[in-house]
């Protein structure tokens, strides 16, 4: 027997930045990142492979954790340079038909208003396939460059909360029969059907109402990666979607329950939000193969402590260059970034900093290795046990070979297994995804 | 107050892959660029826009120096050649749009039945579903000659060359069965092949064995357009065509050779309603009817040009050297022609012994005259297929943006407030557009 | 430095394999090429060229079940209306697309070439080839191919015809002159009146002087006719030759050929058609070339159904353990003969399950390719490569973003256009 028709998402783990630069197969994107015809093809790529999204994370900073520097990022284009999602979502959304487009905005660093009308707005122009990757912004950096500090963890989910709740408002503002475009009467718009809000929050006050016409949406697709306490709530309350990674088919299963238990508490069905896990997996034309190359992915990451440290530096806006590599991390150290997953990284004390950095992959919830067969039975098997809903492919290392091996290998083996979508049954991102 | 909903009409566009335009004050940089194709890509972008149903793209394969006994006047007006390959713009262009139909022009009397039939094979495939074929017997010796014959078969011989023609690019689409893809992953059969079969096709003028050597197009059989108006090919028409350029000018002409074309359709043993008679408009708009009355006599003022400009033309596709003739005496009885020969014979009658100057100056190509404003257009346009009973009507005017965009974004949305044209495309082939209403 | 093309068919690229995606379906429509051509574009090819061929092949077990079954060179279509649509979404690599100067009316490939050389704004270019299968022949109405070297004599003079029609209009006949109303000027555009004698033609062409005043030519012939032919005509030979000594002898011949034809044997590229084997590590390579090898020894059928293809004849009446038959042909004649060479000593079966029949042993990573690409530009002379090999997107992105790069990061492709033609790429270095 076969799990159920799952879903697929692609997750660009590095947002609109360097990809795939200086390894085999990069090809020309040391040069042309900053171009969109990389993420065009990835785009028609995936749409042709049966994926419902492609989701761009964001960051809006050049880190500075590892070392109190710059250098390691730069050197090694890590995590910047990196270029506004949102406009390379309005070029993909012309060159695709289907495929939903999810842009990843900060809260914390955007109005309202700004969100509720750039998301419409593309919202439009793609004919309703937007999502918004709903993040609080998580580094120190990042705050600075908009002039103030990071606000504590706990107060960022609080005023995001509010945030999403004056940009639905702002999406409501115009009810939904309030355009007319009668043409012999010469009547655009009904103005008796287009309010004001004049909310006046804690954080957030806006007068409205938009200025922009409802979007074939309505609102985009809410998706969101939220492993803590406050975040899952915000999910629970809010998305369509959350992006998690625990680690093993027990833990997916586990937290799939918390997450369909929370919906159910805020009055919601919990078939609608779809709980979909990153993964990553490794190909070969044999099993052989792609085990042998995965174990040389593993040594190349593992021979680069620096590297390590430096990527968790900066998801944690911690410097970790400043602790002893045998020796485990202070009992007090928390992140005020990615609170869960820092928590989750640092373990219970027991294992050194060295230990720690090897043994933890950023992403991976489950092994997926071997031929494209091989991986379309190990994901089978996963949904099986864990129940839904689907997984997000993290495109590294990202560059066309990848993709291709990924939608012209993975998806054809898992459509024979009955287990991807052959094609869209439904022109709005939400009815796809919510589709089964 | 009740309504009748009025029955719908088609719409599609009429023109040639020249730079004819490129004299006018809105040409742009046609003169220049139009080989590369990308103004034609703009202009169908607009034509689908307003939901045509297709472009037609006209060919000859000749450069004429019948006008004069040279090709200086020919070439000065730029409007017969130079003239590309219309197939080749059709496959750019159905590759820049979506639901729009290209028909493009191909004659059976030079290229070999495989190629046709090939090439008209994988242009409905790339485009999944959307070309068309405007069978052509040619009609100047000229083109005869670049081909390495010395003149054209004779005019009713190039219609039963074409019928066979027909019959055989036919039976080359059919020689594979539409279930003959099975791509059985399994057993790794891709296509079967009891369900190919070679025609051994025998006729008086072709041979080909087949079967072709690739598969069925989505349509099936492209469209078949046809513009014959003489009897030969009239008859030809009505047993092959879906649809129909027709010629006759004044609206009891018009439906008496629709009527004409249904009654022989139906003899061939055809739906009528299968085959789409559409007649040439070329619409004068402005925002009044006064404007566009000032329009048409500004566009008329120069005679002499328009005359001449008619006449290269005429000599060309006729291949009766119009130079030769006294302005201001009738048509003389002895001019005859291989070529359009309902084209003259219409002219003839149109003239009813008015000199050439006259009978020029009145002369139009179009079936109905259309001027004013956008409503009064409408309305003309409206009356006009009531009258007639169907099927729309092709517009053949100046393809520069500012003409298109007075057809499709003014007189087009009034009409499709009358429920006269599509406001949406129901199918996603050509044929499916032609057969909707 | 060394110029890149691709060679493929517009037919089944790649279905029912590990890495096929949506093949089986999407082949006949143009993305798959558009995505082709662009990633082909980054890395510098100069061109893509699509082979062709008129017929459904028949000639393994006398009849056209084995092809239709594996989708071998049927179905297949015509690639002349995809080249404008692949224009559209490209800027500088070129096109070659495969018409039959045996069959084709002179005067319709003169025309329809000058249009796509302006639809692509001068990167278009004729592959000619004289058809081999008599099929072809059945298939436009005769009863059988005309005869080996007379094809090559007819496809002489048509292509002299198609040149002296495509100089009908000179290059400064279009004056545009909107004062006195005048396009072009009638006195600069002339009939040829040729007369020869297998074709004939008035002229002159009616469309204007193209880009390239004369789309490029390629050709493919390896017989002595058809070697002969090209070095008379064409700007680019492809060619598929057995070692690094034989593209050594083959490039000289080229040249002498050229130079006895009053060419300079520069304005000819000689592009040596492999198929290299990637990996990320050279062993991966390795293992991939060696199971390639097994499947290949083992398609004992498709092996005899290819020989079947380029011979004309029919592979399965022959006992698969005696000698490698002798046989004529007049199709393809270098085919045979080559096989003929490769085969001495070999019964049928060890020669149908041997791999002999591929240019050089290019396996490794993309740097190691790059190499072993270099070295054999060196000993052989020639001017570059012309992939060939199963085309799916895996394939593709491995060409076209691993071994381009490399190859550019040596110094031995381009980086970047300087022309904006074909033929100017061509003679770029």
């Amino acid at each position: 027997m076969s799990a159920k028709m799952f879903h697929l998402g692609w997750f660009l783990g590095n947002g609109f930045g360097v990809q795939a630069w200086n390894s085999e197969w990069a090809g020309t994107g040391a040069t042309d990142w900053m171009m969109p015809d990389q993420y065009i093809d990835l785009a028609r790529s995936i749409e042709r492979g049966g994926f419902d999204f492609l989701m761009m994370e964001d960051s809006v900073q050049i880190p500075n954790a590892y070392q109190g520097s710059s250098e390691y990022y730069l050197r090694t284009a890590s995590a910047a340079p990196k270029q506004d999602p949102a406009v390379l979502a309005g070029i993909l959304s012309q060159f695709t038909e289907k495929l939903g487009i999810v842009a990843t905005l900060t809260t914390t660093f955007y109005h309202p208003f700004t969100v509720a009308r750039l998301m419409s707005t593309l919202d439009h122009v793609s004919k309703g396939r937007i999502g918004w990757n709903i993040v609080t912004g998580s580094s120190t950096y990042a705050a600075k460059n908009f002039g103030f500090d990071m606000p504590e963890h706990d107060l960022r989910y609080e005023m995001a909360d509010e945030f999403v709740e004056l940009a639905c408002k702002l999406w409501d503002s115009w009810e939904p029969d309030a355009v007319l475009a009668d043409v012999e009467k010469g009547v655009y718009a009904d103005h008796t059907k287009v309010h004001t809000l004049d909310f006046e929050g804690k954080f957030y006050s806006s007068r409205g109402p938009l200025n922009t016409t409802p979007s074939p949406q309505g609102r985009p697709v809410f998706l969101q990666a939220g492993g803590s306490d406050q975040g899952k709530d915000l999910a629970a309350k809010y998305v369509e979607a959350i992006i998690a990674n625990p680690p093993g088919v027990e833990k997916m299963k586990a937290y799939r329950e918390d997450i369909r238990r929370r919906a159910v508490e805020h009055g919601r069905d919990p078939d609608t939000i779809k709980v979909m896990y990153l993964v990553s997996p490794v190909f070969g034309e044999t099993d052989d193969e792609a085990e042998e190359k995965l174990a040389r992915r593993e040594r190349a990451k593992n021979s680069n402590i620096e590297g390590l440290l430096a990527g968790r530096s900066h998801l944690a806006s911690i410097d970790l260059s400043q602790f002893p590599l045998d020796e485990p991390l202070p009992d007090d150290l928390i992140s005020n970034g990615h609170r869960s997953s820092f928590a989750n990284f640092k373990g219970d004390g027991t294992q050194t900093l060295r230990e720690r950095i090897l043994a933890h992959s950023a992403t991976d919830a489950v092994h997926l290795c071997g031929t494209p067969a091989t991986v379309a039975a190990q994901m089978d098997e996963i949904m099986q046990e864990v129940g839904g809903d689907g997984f997000l492919i993290v495109g590294t290392p990202m560059h066309r070979r990848y993709v291709a091996e990924v939608t012209d290998g993975l998806s054809p083996a898992l459509r024979r297994r009955g287990l991807i979508r052959s094609n869209f049954s439904h022109q709005l991102l939400r009815d796809n995804l919510l589709a089964f | 107050m009740t309504t009748v909903e009025a029955a719908k009409f088609h719409l599609a566009w009429f023109k040639s892959f020249t730079p004819h335009d490129w004299r006018s004050t809105w040409s742009g940089s046609e003169e220049r660029d139009w080989m590369t194709g990308d103004s034609h890509v703009d202009f169908l972008r607009a034509l689908e826009r307003a939901r045509f149903d297709f472009l037609m793209l006209e060919d000859s394969l000749m450069v004429s120096d019948t006008y004069g006994g040279t090709a200086e006047a020919s070439l000065a007006q730029g409007g017969y050649a130079p003239k590309g390959d219309p197939a080749l713009l059709a496959s750019m262009l159905l590759s820049e749009t979506k639901r729009i139909g290209v028909i493009a022009t191909m004659s059976s009397t030079f290229v070999p039945p495989w190629l046709l039939a090939r090439t008209s094979a994988t242009i409905d495939h790339l485009s999944g579903g959307r070309f068309g074929w405007n069978c052509v017997t040619s009609s100047e010796n000229r083109a005869a000659q670049n081909f390495g014959m010395d003149a054209l078969p004779p005019h009713d011989e190039r219609y039963e060359r074409a019928a066979e023609y027909v019959e055989v690019v036919k039976q080359l689409w059919d020689s594979w069965e539409p279930d003959a893809f099975v791509m059985d992953q399994e057993s790794g059969t891709y296509v079967d092949h009891t369900k190919v079969n070679p025609i051994h096709f025998e006729g008086r003028w072709h041979r080909s064995r087949g079967p072709l050597n690739l598969m069925r197009p989505p349509q099936g059989h492209p469209v078949i357009c046809q513009a014959g108006g003489s009897p030969a090919g009239k008859a030809f028409a009505a047993g092959n065509a879906d649809v129909l350029l027709s010629l006759p000018k004044g609206l009891p002409d018009m439906k008496r050779y629709r009527d004409d074309i249904r009654e022989l359709a139906e003899k061939a043993g055809r739906d009528p309603d299968d085959i789409k008679v559409l007649f040439i408009i070329s619409p004068i708009l402005a925002d009044t009817d006064d404007e566009a009355r000032e329009l048409q006599a500004m566009m008329n003022s120069d005679v002499e040009a328009k005359i001449k400009a008619q006449m290269v033309n005429w000599s060309a596709t006729m291949e009766i050297d119009f130079s030769r003739f006294d302005l201001d005496r009738p048509l003389p009885d002895d001019a005859v022609t291989n070529g359009h020969q309902s084209t003259l014979a219409t002219f003839r009658k149109f003239a009813n012994g008015r000199t050439l100057r006259e009978a020029f100056t009145a002369y139009r190509t179009e079936a109905i005259e259309v001027v004013g404003s956008p409503a009064t257009a409408a309305d003309t346009l409206q009356e006009a297929m009531e009258f007639v009973g169907g099927d729309g009507f092709l517009v053949m005017g100046p393809t520069n943006r500012r003409y298109v965009h007075e057809i499709t974004d003014g007189l087009v949305p009034e009409l499709q407030r009358r429920g006269l044209v599509r406001t949406e495309y129901a199918g996603t082939h050509l044929r499916d557009h032609l057969r909707e209403f | 430095m060394m110029h890149l093309g691709w060679f493929l068919s517009f037919q089944v690229q790649s279905w029912n394999q590990m890495w096929s995606g949506n093949g089986g379906t999407e082949w006949n429509k143009p993305q798959l090429y558009v995505d082709v051509a662009r990633s082909l574009e980054r890395a510098g090819f100069d061109y893509m060229m699509f082979e062709d061929g008129s017929f459904v092949p028949d000639s393994y077990g006398s009849n056209h079940d084995w092809w239709l079954a594996a989708a071998r060179s049927v179905p297949k279509q015509d690639p002349l209306p995809l080249i404008p649509m692949l224009a559209e979404h490209t800027s500088n690599i070129g096109f070659f697309a495969t018409v039959t100067t045996s069959f084709h009316p002179p005067f319709m490939a003169a025309r329809t070439a000058a249009t796509i050389d302006h639809l692509t704004d001068g990167r278009f270019g004729l592959n000619l080839v004289t058809s081999h299968n008599v099929r072809t022949a059945q298939n436009f109405g005769h009863d059988t191919l005309f005869d080996h070297d007379e094809r090559y004599r007819m496809a002489d003079e048509w292509i002299d015809l198609c040149r002296k029609l495509w100089d009908t209009w000179d290059a400064d006949a279009v004056v545009l002159d909107e004062e006195r109303g005048v396009f072009a000027d009638g006195s600069k555009v002339r009939p040829i009146d040729f007369a020869g004698e297998f074709y004939s033609s008035r002229g002159p062409l009616n469309t204007t002087r193209s880009p390239q005043g004369r789309p490029a030519l390629c050709q493919a012939g390896g017989s002595k006719a058809g070697r002969a032919f090209g070095a008379k005509n064409v700007d680019t030979i492809i060619a598929q030759v057995n070692g690094v000594e034989d593209m050594k002898a083959y490039r000289e011949e080229v040249t002498d050929h050229m130079i006895a034809a009053g060419r300079d044997p520069k304005e000819c590229k000689v592009l040596f058609i492999i198929t290299p084997v990637l990996g990320e590590t050279d062993g991966e390579a390795q293992d991939r070339a060696e199971r390639g090898r097994k499947a290949m020894a083992g398609a004992v059928e498709q092996n005899l159904a290819s020989l079947s293809y380029a011979t004309g004849q029919d592979f399965a009446k022959y006992d698969l353990d005696a000698p490698f038959p002798d046989i004529e042909t007049n199709a393809t004649q270098s085919s045979l003969a080559l096989f003929k060479k490769l085969a001495a000593g070999k019964t049928l079966r060890e020669f149908v399950t041997s791999d002999t029949r591929k240019s050089v042993d290019l396996v490794g990573t993309p740097d190691t390719v790059a190499g072993q690409m270099d070295e054999i530009m060196q000993e052989a002379g020639g001017d570059g490569f012309l992939i060939s090999g199963s085309l799916h997107r895996r394939y593709v992105a491995e060409i076209a973003d691993g071994l381009g790069a490399a190859l550019r990061r040596r110094g031995l492709t381009r980086d970047g256009y300087s022309g904006s033609t074909l033929r100017e790429n061509l003679l770029e270095f």
